[in-house]
């Protein structure tokens, strides 16, 4: 039987080191907990994600709570595009969503400009939350702001069934407005490094479930390779997060400049075989059916299997969920997948004496 | 182009002089899968021009096409985009020979109500299941995005439909989907009705949970499956 060592580093040490190729203590674990912060304050997600002092404050109980190797600040991946125009609705209790794409043509196209990310939409808050997050808790974890990657922004500029269609229709706007997108990432990759965080950049759009590899290489790869060179120009670790099916996008996923591969739905092994030797995979407890609707035990099995299958892929591996941790996900169950990762991902690791 | 000199030939010789049936239904279906919706549009035209029954067009041109691009998207040659523009495609034609519909070719067809669960604008997914049971003659209710959960019951009731699909994306409206089977149960709705379930985070596991009669993973599978849940009850 496994027993649950305490921590022997602090999340900022070990992913430190995991990153330098030093040695740790265990594997590391980053459940993807994004508007479930809100729940460590028992706020509401409306009332977390307009107030920086709220989303800072929450995330930063959060964190105390389940001690996570990394600490996100996220409220939906529309952010950049609200920020350019988009309308968004906010339900009391849930995730903003996009109520109004702001580019409706080409005429509209032209009227965007790049954000100025201490102005425009909620950047401000995201960087309010950051700073409060990095001033508290900055010296033990790591602060990664969240932002929807060009694809997924102009897409939330347009509407993503249009956009998608223009990739036929209308190459011409697709990439103007994934050239104004860009510019507006870029704008708050400095913004957000400047406050000392570790911007990461999500791209759901992009997902295999959605595009096919050829447009992944045409409209994706290109803008993703310019996100990771102005990251990599701070010092920083690029990572990416592309969830839905991504087997056949994987490959060049590996090829945006990115170290770390945030996953979902694909098998471990998989993902090792194909890019395990070139970055670092993170991934992939089923969000809903493990995490929200499983038990501390169903987390528990689910974490040892995914840890059995990428514990050794080359070139490192980090427990994670393959999404967003659903809002209301239990506690005990994220409590479950930190302890999953002290159990079983205790350096050296041997999966046979699991039993 | 030809089609345009073939106008000029008095009626009971453009049959002749035109083009055989088949590859007019053949170029109705290639239109759909080559996602070319002014050739759709005009292929549909000629059809009724050389006197193809609308009916027959559709569902041996059109329907076909899709058929198609079903296979094509379920073995990953085609994805989203594609699919959409395939449909765009069979909605010109079907646009351009359905008001040519003879009532006695139309058998009364199987009705199914769809829609996103309340608390929820991501509607991609329902769009491409809607289309595809659409082309596959089922006549579709779609009620968007965002549905309020009576809404569907309601709208059930209304058009006597033998089913219901819903999707969500997000974890925090799945469990509005047992609501619905709730309300269906509480109206005394539930026996007459399938209900199948979709959508990013839904899995087997959770339609048995809710008792959800079916649940599938893409479009294509929810086509199947809806042949299958309905098949089941004729027999039954």
């Amino acid at each position: 039987m496994s027993k649950i060592m305490t921590d022997e580093m602090t999340p900022k040490e070990r992913m430190s080191a995991a990153l330098g190729g030093k040695p740790v203590d265990r594997i590391l674990c980053a459940p993807l907990i994004l508007n479930h912060a809100s729940r460590a304050l028992g706020m509401k997600v409306r009332d977390f994600c307009t107030s920086g002092r709220n989303m800072g404050e929450a995330n930063i109980a959060c964190y105390r709570k389940y001690h996570p190797d990394l600490v996100f600040i996220f409220s939906t991946t529309s952010t950049v595009a609200e920020a350019m125009g988009t309308v968004m609705k906010f339900p009391e209790d849930d995730a903003p969503q996009v109520l109004e794409p702001v580019v409706k043509n080409r005429e509209d196209a032209k009227k965007l400009h790049p954000v100025d990310p201490r102005k425009d939409g909620r950047l401000p808050i995201y960087l309010e939350a950051l700073k409060r997050c990095v001033e508290e808790i900055g010296d033990e974890v790591f602060i990664i702001p969240v932002f929807g990657a060009p694809f997924t922004t102009a897409a939330a500029l347009r509407g993503t069934e249009d956009f998608i269609k223009d990739l036929y229709r209308d190459p011409v706007l697709v990439h103007d407005l994934l050239k104004v997108s860009l510019e507006s990432c870029l704008n708050f990759i400095d913004a957000c490094a400047d406050e000392g965080g570790v911007p990461v950049a999500v791209d759901p759009i992009a997902t295999g479930s959605i595009i096919s590899e050829k447009h992944f290489r045409e409209f994706v790869l290109p803008y993703l390779n310019e996100i990771y060179a102005r990251i990599k120009s701070k010092g920083l670790p690029g990572v990416l997060h592309i969830c839905g099916k991504i087997k056949r996008i994987i490959a060049a996923m590996a090829e945006s400049g990115a170290t770390i591969l945030s996953v979902d739905d694909i098998d471990m092994e998989e993902a090792k075989r194909l890019v395990g030797d070139r970055v670092c995979l993170m991934g992939n407890l089923k969000p809903a059916e493990v995490m929200f609707k499983g038990t501390p035990e169903i987390v528990d099995t689910a974490a040892r299997e995914c840890v059995a299958r990428a514990y050794d892929s080359p070139g490192g591996f980090i427990l994670a969920s393959g999404c967003e941790i659903p809002i209301n996900t239990p506690p005990e169950n994220i409590l479950a997948m930190m302890d999953a990762a002290r159990k079983y991902g205790r350096i050296p690791i041997s999966p046979e004496s699991w039993q | 182009m030809s089609y345009e000199k073939r106008q000029y030939f008095p009626e009971e010789r453009r049959n002749e002089m035109g083009r055989q049936k088949e590859e007019v239904l053949n170029d109705l279906a290639l239109a759909v899968i080559m996602m070319d919706e002014e050739k759709a549009r005009v292929v549909a035209q000629e059809a009724l021009q050389i006197g193809i029954d609308a009916y027959e067009a559709i569902m041996e041109g059109l329907t076909k096409g899709m058929e198609v691009v079903n296979e094509k998207y379920e073995q990953e040659e085609y994805f989203v985009p594609e699919v959409l523009i395939c449909s765009d495609a069979m909605y010109a034609g079907l646009e351009v020979l359905r008001p040519h519909l003879k009532a006695e070719s139309v058998t009364s067809p199987v009705r199914i109500v769809i829609g996103v669960v309340e608390g929820d604008t991501h509607d991609i997914g329902k769009n491409l299941v809607r289309m595809m049971l659409e082309a596959a003659g089922f006549e579709m209710y779609d009620l968007g995005r965002d549905v309020s959960l009576p809404g569907f019951v309601e709208k059930a009731r209304e058009v006597k439909a033998e089913m219901i699909c819903m999707s969500t994306l997000m974890t925090t409206t799945m469990d509005g989907m047992k609501r619905v089977i709730d309300l269906l149960k509480e109206e005394g709705l539930r026996e007459g009705l399938k209900v199948m379930i979709g959508g990013g985070p839904i899995s087997q596991a959770f339609a048995d949970t809710i008792g959800a009669d079916g649940y599938a993973g893409n479009a294509a599978a929810a086509v199947r499956r809806a042949r299958e849940l309905l098949a089941k009850e004729v027999r039954a």
